[in-house]
Formats: C-alpha cells, sequence, structure tokens
C-alpha cells in the first residue's frame, strides 16, 4: 500500500506537469498523460497489469510498471532537450536585437 | 499572389546577405566583387574568432556582428531582417566560402522579374558544378527526394544557398533553425508561403576550403533529428 501510495504521488505529479506543459508542447504532454495514466492503473490493479504483462510477453506485472516508468523518463528527457531548444530560440531573438542595433554601417556607392 | 516589380531593378534595391564564420581568410575578394557590382552586402559575422568582420567592413560591407556563435541558419535571419529594415526590395543570400559566383545573382533576379516569382533559388544540377565529389552528389539527392516528401516541392537542389527572394517573399521567412536545418526549414516556408518560385541554373565552384566547410553524411542525420524536433513544440 504504502509503495502504491507513493507511486501514486509521483504520477500525479507527472500528470500536472504534463498539463502545465499542454501549450508549450502539446504532443509531449498528451504522450505523458496516456503513460502517467496507465501507469496509475496499473499501480492500483496490478493483476490487471500482469494479465496485460503476460498477454505482450513481458513476465510480471511489475516489470510493466518499470517499463512505464521507463517511459515516462524519457519522454520527460525528449521534453527537457524541446525547452533547452525554446531557450535556445530566445537567445537568437536576444543576440539578433543586439546584433541589429550595433550594425556597423558601410558608406553606399556613390 | 507574387507583386509585381519594375523591370530591371536598381542594384542599390539589391541586399547580399553573407552569413561568416571565421570567413577572413577567403571574404574579402568575394565583398569586393559584390560591392563593385553595386550591390549593398550586409555580411553577418556569427561570432567569429578571426578578423572576418573587419575584413569585411574593409571590402565595403555593413557587417552585423553577432556576440557568439549562432549557426549559418541564424546568421542568414538576421541578414535577413536587416535588409527588410534598410528597405531592401529584393534580398539574395550567398555563401561565404567562395563556392558562388557574384554573376550568377543577376540572373536569379532576371529570374524574379521576368517570371513573376517570389524565390528565385539557385541549382547546380540545372546548372553546373565543378569538383563535386561523388558522396556529395548522392547525399544532395538524397535531400532533393526527402524534401519532394516533406515539403510537395519539385526542385533539383535543395540545399543551395544561393537564392534571391523579393522583398514580399523574404518577409515570409522566419528561420527557427539554427544551424544546418534552416535550409530544409526555408523550403518548408516557402512552400507553406504558396508564393511563386522558379529555379534557376546556377554555377557552383567547389574548392578544398568550400569542401572542408560543408556538411557531411552525419550532419544529415542532425538535420533529420533538428526537423523532427521542432514539430514537438512551438
Amino acid at each position: 500500500m504504502i509503495a502504491q501510495i507513493g507511486l501514486s504521488i509521483l504520477l500525479a505529479g507527472v500528470l500536472v506537469y504534463a498539463w502545465t506543459e499542454y501549450r508549450r508542447a502539446p504532443v509531449i504532454s498528451i504522450l505523458s498523460i496516456l503513460v502517467a495514466t496507465a501507469g496509475l492503473y496499473f499501480v492500483w490493479l496490478p493483476s490487471h497489469a500482469t494479465r496485460l504483462a503476460t498477454l505482450v510477453g513481458i513476465g510480471r506485472g511489475v516489470d510493466l510498471i518499470i517499463y512505464v516508468w521507463l517511459v515516462i523518463s524519457l519522454i520527460l528527457l525528449l521534453n527537457l532537450h524541446l525547452k533547452l531548444r525554446s531557450q535556445a530560440e530566445l537567445i537568437t531573438i536576444l543576440m539578433r536585437e543586439i546584433a541589429l542595433a550595433n550594425a556597423r554601417t558601410a558608406e553606399p556607392n556613390k | 499572389m507574387a507583386s509585381k516589380h519594375p523591370k530591371k531593378p536598381d542594384t542599390r534595391s539589391i541586399w547580399i546577405v553573407v552569413a561568416a564564420f571565421n570567413e577572413a581568410a577567403v571574404l574579402s575578394p568575394i565583398v569586393s566583387d559584390l560591392v563593385c557590382r553595386s550591390y549593398r552586402v550586409v555580411v553577418v559575422d556569427d561570432g567569429s574568432h578571426d578578423a572576418t568582420g573587419q575584413i569585411a567592413f574593409s571590402a565595403g560591407a555593413t557587417v552585423v556582428t553577432h556576440p557568439v556563435n549562432l549557426g549559418q541558419g541564424a546568421a542568414l535571419q538576421t541578414g535577413i531582417n536587416f535588409a527588410l529594415q534598410q528597405g531592401a526590395d529584393y534580398v539574395v543570400t550567398f555563401d561565404a566560402d567562395g563556392q558562388h559566383r557574384c554573376s550568377d545573382i543577376a540572373r536569379l533576379i532576371d529570374a524574379l522579374v521576368d517570371r513573376d516569382a517570389a524565390y528565385a533559388l539557385g541549382s547546380r544540377f540545372l546548372g553546373s558544378s565543378r569538383g563535386m565529389p561523388f558522396g556529395r552528389r548522392l547525399l544532395l539527392q538524397a535531400a532533393v527526394w526527402l524534401t519532394r516528401v516533406m515539403t510537395g516541392l519539385h526542385l533539383t537542389d535543395t540545399h543551395n544557398g544561393l537564392r534571391a527572394m523579393t522583398r514580399e517573399g523574404a518577409s515570409r521567412i522566419s528561420l527557427r533553425q539554427n544551424r544546418m536545418a534552416h535550409a530544409s526549414e526555408l523550403l518548408q516556408q516557402i512552400a507553406a508561403s504558396g508564393l511563386r518560385h522558379v529555379e534557376v541554373p546556377v554555377t557552383i565552384d567547389y574548392t578544398g576550403y568550400s569542401l572542408a566547410k560543408g556538411q557531411r553524411f552525419s550532419d544529415s542525420l542532425a538535420i533529420l533529428f533538428d526537423l523532427s524536433a521542432q514539430k514537438l513544440h512551438r
């Protein structure tokens, strides 16, 4: 029960985070919500996880949950990468403004 | 629909954008040639560690300097923005490594005017190229095929840095890909603009210098990753 509550809190955190990211990265957000919801479902109904795990050839339900967690981690890693790209775009805009404001203009040919 | 432009545009209304990063060794004659032909030239010094900016300025170009290196895509966008700010009627992008010919610019501008297009894209496969390695040819052909799939544009040369655009065409370009993927992004934006584009035969002169600065196969994988990543966020 303690593990279930702990995992649920973590997954709920992922859900909240995914919701807040929806406007910036909708694809990542939806993927995270889907995987986190599946995670929550299997945490509370492990027998279903075991049945599904057997069905897809993973073996144990707990392994399935670990795999779900791994997928969440990879999605969040991708989201971090996208955030860095957004930061780089902002820096580019700033640099461009600085560059344009300090242009050294050549004398036009007569 | 592209707007009408007067025949034989004044060369002073044509801005040549040259993105340069550590090109001090080759830049001076290129800029001088462009200036001698009465074009307005803006060199975007993309955070060079050498005297690229000073050499470009001495040769007669206007110089816009990125405080740090951002990449060719970012530099071209800065140059395009600057040219538009200065009231350019036409904007031409021109490589700094000496593989383009200044004489081809007039053909691109003529194509814009005569064929009422917003974009004139240089093609080495309609024109000619000297010293192109076989591997480079294969890579460029793969890029042509991929561009056709991604944008629907039927072009013969998708990674040619020599292009001309009208003011209206240039104002539709907003590059977010700072590095190598900007060429593909630019074509995507041309396709999305719905404005008319034409291809114009140009000559590319490959040199040991330009080949060393050019793209490799591993770069094409990075381009694919960058283009995919951009679709995942705003």
